[in-house]
């Protein structure tokens, strides 16, 4: 006699989940819609505007339909150092099919004058972008160096890697992420 | 809250409460062993092999899946890099290697799983607390007054959520008086679980959709759930019949 009960406690308790698994059907198709920016994945891109050591101007919306890699570093960083020659490498490797580096250096915190001779010591090709205010840090919430951010070419973020250095295999798979 | 979690340090605090909630789950456990008639040696030996399991299930299976990135640079196999890791595939080596270890010590599974159980509520705290610090498994956005301001909007705390539903559930388990028939802590536990996150993971912003709009961890918690139910009945109709 006491097993009915049960048997039906159950059914009850499995068609409310189903009614509410019906209920919560998310209609927009994506929760994070790809419209509020910030810096998490899943989330479009916060938008920044930067000078390179030459003056030109980079604004990150500009260069929408390319896979972009967004890496937060400073020079006294030793993380930093020891994975940009995997950066620079496949940044040479994917480059054509539509990949760009934007490796904003922390100038806030760190000595402009050591950039170029970092630059050159790591034989960089692709731009360094100088954010001395800390204002693009802030909007990407820094917390840790070196910070990359792989964002899609439609201007999602679409993996955040916090600290390193990054394996180069690591860097691969990403990149191959992003660009489909 | 979150901003605390996310200020001065920088090691990966998730991480730190998640082995935090490891180590005081473990120690939960051992208190209660005399109940299940496990050794100590036993489920300590379940949990290594286990982790081990994890740790190395997870690296070899991302290599497997990402094997042509791996040929440029087959060093990158030996990195620290955490980020260089199948979480699904390390989940299911952990527990085949945790199966295997058992049936070859010859250990009752249903008892091993009630042992280990309030481990896996105590990790379900732990996992909840390092989504709070990592701002991860967040929720949609609401005007609710609870509502949280994170990634740029005011969002259902859906960490705080699954933290209450984590420490109601160990609850439950920790201070449940009856403990037969053997395996029905865990079922329990596992029922709890599948339900709260069927119910929770409606207010989620980040839920993986599938086709209609229906939310991938909904229809598993629901199956989890199903087959718990299923199973619990079963314990108890085969203990009325022993």
């Amino acid at each position: 006699m006491q097993h009915l009960p049960r048997r039906i406690l159950y059914s009850v308790i499995l068609i409310l989940g189903f009614v509410w698994i019906l209920f919560s059907v998310d209609k927009s198709g994506l929760s994070t819609n790809g419209k509020i920016p910030a810096p998490q994945t899943g989330f479009l891109a916060p938008d920044f505007e930067l000078k390179t050591q030459s003056g030109e101007t980079v604004k990150l919306s500009d260069l929408r339909g390319q896979a972009v890699l967004v890496n937060l570093w400073a020079t006294w960083c030793p993380p930093c150092r020891a994975e940009m020659r995997s950066i620079e490498k496949v940044y040479k490797e994917y480059k054509d099919q539509g990949f760009t580096v934007l490796a904003v250096n922390m100038t806030y915190q760190d000595e402009a004058t050591k950039i170029p001779t970092f630059v050159s010591e790591q034989n960089l090709s692709f731009p360094i972008l100088l954010d001395e205010t800390g204002r693009m840090a802030n909007a990407y919430q820094m917390r840790s160096l070196p910070s990359s951010f792989f964002i899609s070419r439609d201007g999602i973020i679409k993996e955040v890697v916090i600290g390193g250095p990054m394996a180069e295999a690591l860097l691969r798979t990403r990149v191959e992420e992003i660009l489909k | 809250m979150i901003t605390l979690f996310r200020s001065p340090f920088a090691p990966p605090r998730h991480l730190i409460l998640l082995l935090a909630s490891l180590w005081l789950g473990l120690a939960l456990s051992e208190k209660r062993l005399e109940r299940y008639q496990i050794s100590k040696e036993a489920l300590n030996n379940i949990i290594h092999f286990s982790l081990l399991g994890y740790i190395i299930g997870g690296r070899v299976l991302f290599v497997l899946a990402n094997l042509s990135a791996f040929t440029h640079s087959p060093w990158s196999i030996f990195s620290i890099n955490i980020d260089l890791f199948d979480p699904v595939g390390a989940f299911v080596t952990a527990v085949l290697v945790g199966f295997i270890y058992g049936q070859r010590q010859k250990l009752p599974l249903w008892a091993s799983l009630d042992a280990l159980t309030p481990l896996f509520a105590t990790l379900a705290i732990g996992l909840s607390l390092s989504h709070l610090a990592a701002g991860t498994a967040f929720g949609k956005p609401t005007n609710l007054p609870w509502g949280i301001h994170l990634w740029n909007a005011t969002r259902h705390p859906t960490q705080l959520y699954e933290l209450i539903a984590s420490l109601i559930i160990f609850g439950f388990i920790w201070f449940r008086k009856v403990d037969s028939p053997s395996g029905s802590s865990f079922l329990l536990y596992a029922a709890l679980t599948a339900g709260a996150r069927l119910f929770l993971e409606a207010f989620r912003g980040d839920s993986q959709l599938i086709i209609g709009g229906l939310r991938l961890a909904q229809i598993l918690a629901w199956i989890v759930l199903a087959v718990t139910l299923f199973a619990s009945e079963r314990l108890r109709k085969e203990e009325q019949v022993y």
